[in-house]
This record gives structure tokens, C-alpha cells and sequence, in this order.
């Protein structure tokens, strides 16, 4: 398990990790606007962190990108951050390309379970010109 | 950069150049970052040389665009493989068969044109995915169902091409049955309508299937001939309820009146949703994976010392309670002469479902996408890791207690010799109408050496299908030429005929070359190689 002091560091450091050399994620001057917590790899729960929103599921991701990803990634900009299952991961990688979007960072934070699945923080933020803000 | 086959840099640049002219340059994609998106993550060549790879992607936005994109492939022999979403994971995801193809993506072109709630039915672009509809169904009240695959995330057109299968009734399931009317780009840049569609100003484009003359819808299942740019679904009117029931039987040998029973009362109407044949003795450990069907007596004895059925045949209704209630009584009655027979009756549930009754139903029996399937693995079903990838074998075998005894046991026979994986094995799979489909998902590596030895091994595999008379009906590109080889009566008469047909519609032979075992004149020879 990731501890509320893992993900709050993580929150703390992501912005800066994007403002390296991810253009993208350089145009989204306040940072991320979302986080998304798998609650299989994240305990004791932050509802927000520094007023970004958390959005907490369990390892299905149906139902936060319907309701409020893909709304989200319809619009421009929007970038999203995350500590989720590996296989979480793909799922939503496959629907951000389909968006314009792309993991522009990644890190393994965790060992592989007996069917390969790690916890994994990332980001996914907009590329094509047609959602960059 | 990947070229397409035979072409130089200058032909391809400037190629590319006017389709960016077409469809505007930010929709024409040929950078490494944005073509790696346009590989088969699940691909058996994953990593080699033979691989399957885009040379380029091109995003049009409408009809007009596409025919343009097509005239200039067509004038440049470019070759272009169209794809809806390209979630075709399993079965080629969105990368091209010829490598070197330009993937038509057609993501953007995802209007609904149109559903009908009296005609109860729908009219849609390619980009058009089941959560779209779903989402356009459920902001417009609309009583209307959709059928979906497993993930939600494809296309009802890029599904039905394929002839992908779902778990609602029957006419509804076989995503291909329930396709009325084709709108398509030819290899020459014009425009046909199927069906109703031909004929100016009609009204009945998505109710009389088969318009005048040859049916020529079929030229577009599993095809290469043209580019699909919208498609009319016949559409279920949401049903009253939902039940279910399963029957328990004993003894090995009940499985061939099982069968027979179960094709009877399917075909004679006397229920509409999807039915399942499964042995609880042979799941025990695995409930995705039948092991291997044992001799009778030594089943009929795993039977007597677990208590568990040695086949379950399961039923599903949907319908006015009153109807699914009666139709399950008439089910058991049926039934009610098997030695030591037991009836479950499964879930009863009122529709539109509850909220209470979405967070337990497996959604897409009500059609309703879902990605679930990518986390059944953190069930406890199985090992699966979506990431890892995996394959779809999927062969027509005879729908009856002795196809389903001899496909088990050859496949997993057969499976064990060649060492060949497999994370879920499913004999008699139903969703299209009449048949019985088995099912095997082969785990795929990413590493050469390893699918080197599962592309031997499925192809042994097709070949020793194919000596039974079991066919796929679908499968990935690495094995499509394999597959049509199967399909040889008449000296492969079948693939003769598509490769006069292909040369007839497609001279130049730029659509979706080598789909399904027809390759264009070409490259017939070398079969893209
Ligand atoms: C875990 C898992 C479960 C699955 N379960 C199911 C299931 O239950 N049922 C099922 O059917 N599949 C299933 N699949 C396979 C696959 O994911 C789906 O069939 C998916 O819907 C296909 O992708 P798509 O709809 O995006 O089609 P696409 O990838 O867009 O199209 C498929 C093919 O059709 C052709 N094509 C597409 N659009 C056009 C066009 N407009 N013009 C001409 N040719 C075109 C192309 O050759 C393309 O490669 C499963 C896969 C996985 C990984």
C-alpha cells in the first residue's frame, strides 16, 4: 500500500517532473486538475490536494472516465494525474490516445503481483493540437 | 519512416502531402510517438521485423474527406487500411495486415445520425463507440438498446466488420445480423449505398435489409473492399424483465439430448437470450477454463464425488415477466426427465435496472459498455493482465453434445502437446445465431522467441481444426492467410472468388490489402511478404 504521505509527495512533485521537458504538460500552468487514486494501491484517502480533485475507484475504470473523463477530455486541456494498477494504466492510456492524450511520465512505484500488475504513478496529458489548452 | 511496400520517400512524402491538404495537417500522423499508438498491442510479431506497422495514420473528418484520401491512394497506389476506433485487441488491434499501410482512422467521423425509437433502430458513423450510443440512449430517454462486446470502448461499425458477437437476444447478439444498410467509399473514390440506400428519397434504409438483386452487404464483412462511412443497426426495444435459469444434469451422456433440447427450444422461440452449455465438474478450479472432457465413467465418477452437475445448460429471457416466467416452467418441463435433474432459477430483474442492480449485473447482458472485463482478473478469474495481451482462437464447431466433446478434447489435447497456454477455454460460445463458437484466449509475450512458438503452435492448431472441419471465424492477421487456407473447397475456390472480386472493385488493390487471406494481384504472390 502507498501511504497518504506517498501520494501527497507524489502530488507535490509531479507538476514538477512535467515542467521538465513535457511541453504539454507545460501549458497547464496550475498543474493537474485531477488526481486518480486506485483504492487497490492507495489507502487513507485524500479527497483533494491542494484543490485538485481526487478521483478514487477500484481498479475498474469504467465508470470515472465516463462520467468524468471523457466529458473532460472532450474539452481542451486537462491534465491528469495518477496512482492506479498497471493494468488501470492501460486501459486509460488507451482511451486518452483515442483523445488526443498521452502518459507523458510514468514511474513504478511497487512490486509486480503474480499476474504482472504494479502500482504505477503517472501522468496523462493533452498533445494534439485539437485539445491542447 | 516506414514506407508503404515499393514506394520511395518522395512518392510517399508527397502522397502524404495531399492527404494533409485533405483532411488538414494536424490530422495526418507520422511521427514515431503518435504511429506507436497504431500498433497491435497484442501482436504475435510484437518487436520483430515482421511486425505489423502504420507507415503514417490519416484522420478524416467526413465522407468528402475520405473519398479524397482514397482517390489519392488510389492514384498513387498508396495502400490504406481503414479502421472505426481500433480496439481490436485480440484480433489485430488498429495496425494495418500489409505493413507499410496508412491506417484510415476514421475516430473523428462519430456522429449519430440518426435512432429511430418506432423503427428501433439506428444509423451511425464508424467513430461512433457503444459508450457514445449509450450515452446518447440514456441523455435522450431513449427505450432502446444497444448490444455490446465485452469492452465498450469499439464501434458498433468496426465491431459488426469484424462480425463481433455480444450477450443480448438473439438477432440482436450477432453484431453482424443486426447490421441493416451500408454506406461505403470504393477503391475509385465513389459513394454506394446497400440495401434500401440505393434508391433516392427512401424511408427504409434500416428496415428492409436486402434492397434489389445480390445482397452486397457481405461484401464488407471481414473484407477489403471498401471503406465503411456509416452503417444502420436494427436496435432491441428495452424488454420488461430479464430472468434466468440454469439446468443440471449428471451423467455424462446427457449431454447430447442436452444439446439438441437447447437448439429446439432456441429455434422454436421459446426464449431470446444468449444460452450457455458449461460443465460445473470440468470449472471447478477454473470457472472460465473447462479442462479436458474425461472418458464417461470416469466423469460420471468426478460427478458422484463432488456432488457437482457434469453439464449445465443456462437460459436467459427477456421479456414481459409474465411471458419469461411461463417460458422458464416450459423450459423445466422439458427437462424434467433427466435422471436426478436440479433447476436453478438465477436473477429476476425488472427493467430500466436499478442503480442497485448496474453495480452486480454483468452490464453488457443489458446493454450497457463497460471496461470491466480488464479487471476480472483482480477477481479472481483467471490470471489475466490486460497489459500482457492475449489472442482469440475462436473456431466454428458442430452444435451438438459430440461437437462439443471431440473440439474440447482435441483442442486441449492438442494444446498440451504443443505447449501451447491458455488462460480461458470455452467450448460453445453463442452469440451468433445457430452456432457455437469455441473460444480459447492464448496469452501473448513480448518476447520473440516465446511467439515464435505460439505462432507454430496456432498454426498447427488451425491446421488440425481445419482436418475436422472446424473453421475460424475470425482471428488475428498473423493467421489470416492460415485461416482462408482452411476454407479450401473447390481448390480454395472461396479465396479465388474475393480475389476476382477484389480485383474487379479494387484494381490497384489500396484497401485493406492481405485482410483476410485476399491479398490484391500484386502482392497474391508473395502474400505481402
Ligand atoms: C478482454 C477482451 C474482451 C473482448 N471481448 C469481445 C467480445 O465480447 N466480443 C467481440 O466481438 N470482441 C471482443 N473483443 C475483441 C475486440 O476488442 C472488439 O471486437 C472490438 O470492438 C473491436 O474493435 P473496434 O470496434 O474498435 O473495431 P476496429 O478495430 O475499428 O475494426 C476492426 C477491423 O474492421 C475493419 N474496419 C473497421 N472499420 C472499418 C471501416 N469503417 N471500413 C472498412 N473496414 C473497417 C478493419 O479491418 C479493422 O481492423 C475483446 C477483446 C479483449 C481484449
Amino acid at each position: 500500500m502507498i501511504s497518504r504521505r506517498d501520494v501527497i509527495k507524489w502530488g507535490a512533485v509531479a507538476p514538477a517532473i512535467a515542467a521538465g521537458s513535457q511541453a504539454a504538460f507545460a501549458q497547464a500552468p496550475q498543474g493537474l486538475d485531477a488526481f486518480m487514486l486506485d483504492t487497490r494501491y492507495v489507502d487513507s484517502l485524500p479527497t483533494e490536494h491542494a484543490g485538485i480533485p481526487a478521483i478514487c475507484f477500484a481498479g475498474d475504470v469504467t465508470k470515472p472516465w465516463f462520467d468524468t473523463l471523457d466529458p473532460a477530455w472532450r474539452q481542451r486541456g486537462y491534465v491528469l494525474g495518477g496512482i492506479t494498477g498497471s493494468d488501470a494504466l492501460f486501459v486509460l492510456q488507451s482511451l486518452a490516445q483515442q483523445q488526443g492524450r498521452r502518459v507523458v511520465s510514468q514511474t513504478q512505484l511497487g512490486e509486480k503481483d503474480e499476474r504482472g500488475v504494479y502500482p504505477v504513478s503517472w501522468v496523462i496529458a493533452p498533445v494534439h493540437p485539437s485539445v491542447t489548452a | 519512416m516506414t514506407t508503404p511496400p515499393g514506394m520511395t520517400d518522395a512518392d510517399f512524402a508527397d502522397g502524404l502531402g495531399a492527404m494533409r491538404s485533405a483532411v488538414g495537417a494536424d490530422w495526418v500522423f507520422d511521427q514515431p510517438a503518435d504511429l506507436n499508438t497504431y500498433r497491435d498491442f497484442y501482436s504475435v510479431l510484437w518487436g520483430e521485423p515482421e511486425e505489423k506497422r502504420a507507415s503514417a495514420a490519416v484522420a478524416p473528418a467526413n465522407v468528402e474527406e475520405v473519398q479524397q484520401v482514397v482517390r489519392i491512394a488510389n492514384e498513387r497506389q498508396i495502400p490504406i487500411y481503414p479502421i472505426s476506433t481500433g480496439r481490436n485487441l485480440g484480433y489485430g488491434g488498429s495496425a494495418p495486415v500489409l505493413s507499410g499501410s496508412v491506417v484510415l482512422d476514421l475516430k473523428r467521423m462519430n456522429r449519430i445520425l440518426e435512432v429511430n425509437e418506432s423503427n428501433c433502430s439506428c444509423l451511425v458513423e464508424p467513430g461512433v463507440s457503444y459508450f457514445d450510443m449509450y450515452r446518447h440512449l440514456q441523455e435522450t430517454g431513449s427505450k432502446l438498446w444497444i448490444d455490446c462486446p465485452d469492452p465498450g470502448w469499439g464501434s458498433l461499425v468496426g465491431n459488426a466488420l469484424d462480425s463481433g458477437g455480444g450477450y443480448t437476444a438473439a438477432g440482436y447478439r450477432g453484431h453482424w445480423e443486426a447490421v441493416c444498410g451500408i454506406e461505403s467509399v470504393m477503391a475509385d473514390g465513389e459513394v454506394l449505398r446497400t440495401g434500401m440506400g440505393a434508391l433516392p428519397g427512401s424511408e427504409t434504409w434500416q428496415q428492409y435489409r436486402m434492397g434489389l438483386g445480390p445482397c452486397l452487404d457481405g461484401l464488407f464483412r471481414q473484407s477489403s473492399l471498401g471503406v465503411v462511412t456509416k452503417m444502420g443497426f436494427y436496435m432491441f426495444p428495452q424488454p420488461e424483465a430479464y430472468l434466468t435459469g440454469s439446468i443440471d444434469v449428471f451423467r455424462y451422456e446427457d449431454l447430447e439430448e442436452l444439446v439438441d433440447l437447447l437448439n429446439e427450444l432456441e429455434y422454436g422461440n421459446l426464449f431470446n437470450g444468449m444460452p450457455g452449455i458449461g460443465s460445473p465438474v470440468l470449472s471447478q478450479d477454473n470457472p472460465i477454463a473447462m479442462t479436458m472432457i474425461p472418458p464417461a465413467d470416469e466423469m460420471n465418477r468426478m460427478v458422484q464425488e463432488t456432488g457437482l452437475a457434469a453439464w449445465r445448460a443456462s437460459f436467459t429471457f427477456y421479456g414481459p415477466e409474465k411471458v419469461i416466467r411461463a417460458q422458464w416452467e416450459h423450459v423445466k418441463e422439458r427437462h424434467a426427465h433427466f435422471q436426478g435433474v436440479k433447476f436453478n432459477e438465477g436473477d429476476f430483474i425488472t427493467l430500466p435496472l436499478s442503480a442497485e442492480d448496474m453495480e452486480r449485473i454483468a452490464k453488457p447482458r443489458f446493454g450497457v459498455p463497460s471496461l470491466e472485463i480488464f479487471f476480472v482478473g483482480s477477481r479472481g478469474f483467471g490470471n489475466f493482465n490486460p497489459s500482457d495481451g492475449h489472442i482469440w482462437f475462436s473456431a466454428v464447431i458442430p452444435r451438438s453434445g459430440k461437437g462439443i466433446i471431440e473440439a474440447n478434447r482435441v483442442m486441449r489435447r492438442e494444446c498440451e502437446r504443443l505447449g501451447l497456454d491458455l488462460f480461458m477455454f470455452a467450448p460453445a460460445v453463442t452469440c451468433w445465431t445457430r452456432s457455437f463458437v469455441l473460444f480459447a484466449a492464448v496469452p501473448v509475450y513480448k518476447d520473440p522467441a516465446k511467439n515464435q512458438h505460439l505462432r507454430e503452435s496456432v498454426r498447427e492448431i488451425i491446421d488440425i481444426c481445419a482436418q475436422h472441419g472446424w473453421g475460424e471465424y475470425r482471428c488475428p492477421p498473423a493467421f489470416m492467410d492460415d485461416v482462408m487456407d482452411a476454407y479450401s473447397f473447390g481448390d480454395h475456390k472461396l479465396r479465388r472468388v474475393n480475389e476476382q472480386i477484389k480485383d474487379a472493385l479494387d484494381p490497384n488493390g489500396i484497401l485493406s490489402a492481405g485482410r483476410y487471406g485476399v491479398w490484391p494481384k500484386h502482392l497474391r504472390d508473395g502474400r505481402g511478404a
